[in-house]
């Protein structure tokens, strides 16, 4: 049969492709193992600082945030969109980008709405047809926690100095290496924490009680931003091996039914020979 | 008392001191044994703490060496927090 030839080219490069979508799994696998470990050894920071911050503020009456915490009119809204630098992830990035259009035209279509993306796969879509205040796409080739400590304190600038009046993150969160949740979190105006009044110990403040709460609120604002982002890295790499998974999986299956088709048609094939062979003989005897 | 050293990115020391000195924004101080509960804001310097512990050899190129056994750690900014002996420092 004339398209055998044709099946085992096919069932070879399938099986390359096989080769390339699980070794992409594996490093997605291995990479996302160091992100989950990084936002494991962010906790103890990032715990320490909301537990202070909380029982600080329960114990002040008056509005301690400051400037930070000021409700405005909400005209001009700051989207901060987290995506990722690279494709083949799923529904990862697609899901994001939807969710913000759907930001701009539902909550605020009649506010003046401008984007911070950070991932190239954003800024691509997004710069199409958004305002786009600043893509801070390279962040992820060095992702540490001071670079995105500067992130943070352009967006506190820029909220203080009235650019923006409200700041809101949309990224994915991470639950789990197949799971990712889509997540809106107001960033700026800070919601006041649910405060439970249940610091009994006697503390000595120095420099003020005052002081110390104007001190962590920036620090923990730089925490929320640089957690949002290490979630979002990590959910990326989780994505992508779930993605290259599946890849893999259909891959076997096509593979699979094509050897099928493979012996069946060489199976034919023989018995066509045999049976050219038999009638060949059979004349010869008659 | 007990010390722990958290960063964003890391916990560098956990461990029992004898002593730490830290640079307050209002001046430099030591906390021994029994020191009363503290919160307070670090500002740019030294943290010197001094006792019998060792430090992972991961961060071990963080913390410079002082005279007896003292252990420094350089920071730009940081918040220290004591109660019943045990005292966290988070570094920026």
């Amino acid at each position: 049969m004339e398209n055998l030839k044709e099946i085992r080219n096919r069932i070879a490069s399938i099986g390359s492709t096989m080769q390339i979508t699980s070794a992409m799994k594996m490093v997605s696998a291995s990479k996302l193992k160091k992100a989950q470990d990084t936002i494991v050894k962010m906790r103890p920071y990032a715990n320490k600082l909301t537990e202070l911050l909380q029982s600080l503020s329960a114990t002040l009456d008056s509005d301690i945030g400051g400037a930070f915490t000021l409700q405005k009119e909400i005209n001009k809204v700051l989207i901060v969109v987290i995506t990722s630098d690279r494709g083949l992830c799923g529904a990862f990035n697609s899901s994001i980008i939807k969710q913000t259009g759907h930001l701009i035209e539902t909550k605020y279509s009649d506010k003046e709405v401008s984007i911070l993306s950070i991932g190239k796969k954003g800024f691509d879509i997004l710069s199409k047809d958004c305002n786009i205040y600043k893509n801070e796409s390279e962040l992820f080739d060095n992702l540490t926690f001071e670079n995105i400590a500067l992130i943070a304190d352009d967006l506190m600038k820029q909220f203080l100095d009235g650019t923006f009046d409200k700041i809101e993150l949309v990224y994915n969160s991470f639950k789990n290496a197949a799971t990712q949740i889509i997540t809106e979190e107001q960033y700026l105006p800070i919601l006041q924490p649910d405060s439970d009044d249940n610091t009994n110990t006697d503390y000595i403040f120095e420099p003020s009680k005052e002081a110390i709460v104007k001190g962590l609120i920036p620090k923990s604002l730089k925490i929320q931003l640089y957690k949002a982002i290490r979630d979002s890295y990590a959910s990326e790499h989780g994505a992508r091996m779930t993605a290259m998974h599946k890849a893999t999986d259909n891959a076997t299956e096509l593979r699979d039914e094509l050897l099928l088709q493979y012996n069946k048609a060489r199976q034919s094939a023989i018995t066509n020979e045999i049976l050219e062979i038999v009638g060949g003989a059979e004349a010869l005897n008659n | 008392m007990f010390l722990e050293i958290v960063t964003p990115e890391a916990s560098l020391f956990r461990g029992e001191v004898e002593s730490v000195i830290v640079p307050g924004v209002e001046g430099e101080f030591q906390m021994l044994e029994n020191h009363a509960p503290i919160v307070s804001l670090l500002q740019e310097g030294d943290i010197k703490f001094r006792g019998n512990f060792t430090i992972e050899e991961e961060y071990q190129d963080k913390f410079t060496n002082g005279d007896n056994n003292t252990k420094i750690l350089h920071i730009n900014s940081g918040t220290i927090e004591l109660n019943d002996n045990k005292m966290i420092i988070l570094v920026d």
